[in-house]
């Protein structure tokens, strides 16, 4: 009991850091309609903007957040005025687009690093909360509830303030949400700094658990992309509990089957749920189809 | 004065031409070296570290009178990955007259480098490529000088039969051991060969453990080791998979008799994750470091100077003692066959019979029918207090103890 009990808890720690990363990827497709590959390195940009933080001002990485958080919102406001904008007719030439992204970062980072893999410490990150034979580091402790902070967050402000719900209107129809005085392009440009903003957050509070290494991204956006689909495209909820799913999946195959086995076991699961509910879990039925639509 | 100026200028222009001449001939006098490594990228950092090892061997080979009584030259050849390889090969075997290649600890780069050399018929000498299929292939111009995969994995078994099981105060028959890894083919490879002759010995493997090197979370992997609970812990991988079992071993209180890393986990990247409390206490087999002793690697002391000396620092990593060793014995070799043809020098290789702590290593020279040298052995060091002291085989290790065995 003692063991199925932790590995539970392993499986929600986990699912917290599947559902930390897929947060951004999921409302930049949602509002955007965009299928971001360069998220990953956004996540990768946060890590090293923690080490750097911590390397030239001395901040713990937690602290940092401060300073990464705003610089990683700055640069999706950048990549979506002046990469994605101009291809806003073209959404297969924005997906090489964001393609071509994830290359720059990650050998732009290789060739400033030469590939050595550093570390960030926090003080936070060597506490360990042991109850009985349960066993949590503080700083996973952290992601989870930060993700659990986020989603209630970005839920109320979608559905809870005029921004959001001008958020919402632009993702249902943008032509008539430009009839209706929306500043589309506006919208779309706060998104995806946002979604560039979470995945800096995700970056800085994975940093301490983590060796950084220049494509330390690609290790999170696969199981991202299969949180996502899962979960439902375009929705908080979904991505939130996509990531629980997947966690507690892998953590149990993991366990109790065998390690190697763990991502072949969520993939089955993830393709059964495709053809069960094409749209996800908590997603809107269509709108894997409407992401790439002819756009307006 | 202007005209003698410029007669003496002529003069001056003549004399130069005299010297010019001899000199270019004795320019070509030079035997070519070609180094294949990675000089520019992220692998940059070791590929100069390497090369270092073949620069100070072409001073102590030159000093000795040189090759076929020619001084040696050094060529770089860049090579990141293996269609640089290849380019680097053909360029220096043709443009630069390369008489000889050596080169590389990226085994993919060797395996594309050694054929291209085999067009040219050119020698490739290897002293530190891992991949067990380099020798397989049973290349004509291939010779490798330095330990392979086998080599680590015969190391961490040696460790725990001839020293760990004594220290634990265990039979080999009483003794329990996980094994991890990495689950391609490197990994999987050196597990196999390490539960084939742990279970030889009659120690008790209670498991296998395989884990993908990008995994996010190690926890599965950490618990189920945890609860087998072995007396001994072993794991083959690379880098961001050995800190995060590290990581969460600490975190899930797995804290076994003697934990012992294989290949990597030796390194400042290891020390930066971890910590030196982190890490007091783990083993590494690894590259043997000159701080072995003079028994064990004769020459090792005077190759840290000559290090210091040249470069005005310590060793970045341990390879460039192993590439100082292979050139040399790369330099016999060819001095014996009397020239640098691949077939010259694969037929003087059975005249090699040099046994162990011969070298600066402790490497003797003592090459199988795939030309790889059996009397290549890695060593162990232990994490003490924050540095890096080797601990085994005893001879090697000298006056250093092992500490926190069975704490």
């Amino acid at each position: 009991m003692a063991a199925f009990l932790n590995i539970v808890i392993v499986g929600l720690l986990l699912g917290g850091i599947y559902g930390l990363v897929s947060m951004g990827l999921n409302l930049i497709f949602g509002v955007v309609r965009i299928v971001n590959f360069a998220q990953g390195e956004l996540v990768m940009l946060g890590m090293y903007g923690a080490y750097l933080s911590w390397f030239l001002l001395g901040l713990d990485p937690y602290v940092s957040a401060l300073v990464v958080v705003p610089c990683l919102f700055v640069l999706g406001v950048i990549i979506q005025r002046f990469v994605l904008q101009p291809l806003q007719n073209e959404p297969f030439m924005q997906i090489f687009a964001t393609f071509g992204l994830l290359i720059l970062f990650q050998n732009a980072v290789l060739a400033i690093t030469r590939g050595t893999g550093y570390s960030v410490h926090s003080e936070l990150s060597r506490i360990v909360i042991s109850v009985g034979d349960i066993n949590v580091n503080l700083s996973r402790l952290i992601v989870l509830a930060t993700v659990i902070v986020v989603a209630i967050g970005a839920n109320w402000f979608l559905h809870s303030t005029m921004y959001g719900k001008a958020v919402r209107a632009v993702t249902q129809d943008r032509r008539s949400a430009r009839l209706m005085g929306i500043n589309v392009e506006l919208a779309f440009m706060l998104t995806f700094g946002v979604g560039a903003a979470l995945a800096g957050l995700a970056g800085v509070l994975l940093a301490p658990i983590y060796t950084l290494s220049p494509q330390i991204g690609g290790n999170f956006i696969l199981a991202a992309f299969a949180v996502v689909v899962l979960g439902g495209l375009g929705s908080v909820w979904g991505a939130f509990f996509g990531g629980f799913i997947i966690g507690l999946i892998e953590a149990f195959a993991g366990y109790y089957l065998s390690p190697e086995l763990k991502h072949a076991i969520w993939f089955l699961v993830f393709i059964a749920v495709l053809i069960v509910r094409p749209g996800g879990l908590f997603g809107i039925a269509g709108a894997e189809e409407v992401g790439l639509r002819e756009q307006d | 004065m202007m005209k003698l100026t410029r007669r003496a200028a002529l003069a001056g222009a003549a004399m130069a031409l005299c010297l010019a001449v001899p000199g270019g001939a004795s320019a070509e006098e030079t035997f070519k070296v070609g180094t294949i490594n990675p000089y520019s990228g992220p692998l940059a950092l070791y590929g100069g570290e390497v090369n270092r090892g073949y620069e100070l061997a072409a001073d102590a080979v030159n000093k000795a009178g040189g090759i076929l009584g020619r001084q040696i030259e050094i060529l770089k050849g860049d090579a990141t990955n293996p269609q640089e390889g290849i380019a680097a090969v053909e360029r220096l075997a043709t443009r630069d007259n390369a008489d000889a290649f050596i080169g590389t600890y990226l085994s993919a780069v060797a395996g594309a480098a050694s054929e291209t050399a085999l067009n040219y018929n050119k020698l490739y000498w290897d002293t530190n490529a891992l991949a067990t299929n380099l020798t397989e292939r049973g290349l004509p111009n291939y010779i490798r000088s330095g330990p392979y995969s086998v080599s680590f994995a015969d190391v961490s078994i040696d460790l725990i039969l001839n020293s760990l099981a004594a220290k634990l105060g265990k039979q080999p028959g009483e003794l329990t051991v996980w094994l991890e890894h990495e689950e391609s083919v490197y990994g999987t490879s050196i597990a196999e060969h390490q539960k084939e002759r742990l279970e030889a010995a009659g120690v008790k493997v209670l498991g296998i453990g395989a884990h993908s090197y990008k995994s996010i979370d190690l926890t599965d992997s950490v618990l189920r080791a945890r609860d087998a609970n072995p007396d001994i812990w072993v794991q083959t991988g690379y880098v961001p998979d050995g800190n995060l079992l590290l990581r969460t071993a600490r975190d899930q209180g797995f804290k076994p008799k003697a934990t012992v890393f294989v290949g990597t986990g030796d390194t400042k990247e290891t020390l930066e994750a971890m910590g030196a409390d982190g890490l007091e206490g783990l083993l590494v087999v690894s590259y043997p470091r000159p701080d072995i002793s003079e028994a064990y690697g004769p020459g090792s002391k005077a190759y840290l100077e000559a290090y210091r000396a040249k470069y005005g620092e310590d060793p970045i990593a341990p390879q460039s003692m192993a590439a100082f060793v292979g050139f040399k014995i790369m330099a016999s070799a060819i001095n014996k066959a009397g020239s640098a043809e691949p077939e010259a020098v694969a037929g003087v290789l059975g005249s090699f019979d040099e046994p162990l702590r011969t070298y600066e290593t402790g490497f003797g020279a003592k090459f199988d029918d795939n030309k790889q040298n059996l009397r290549a052995f890695p060593t162990v060091i232990q994490w003490q207090g924050g540095k890096q002291i080797t601990v085994f085989p005893d001879d090697a290790a000298g006056d250093n103890k092992m500490v926190n065995i069975g704490n």
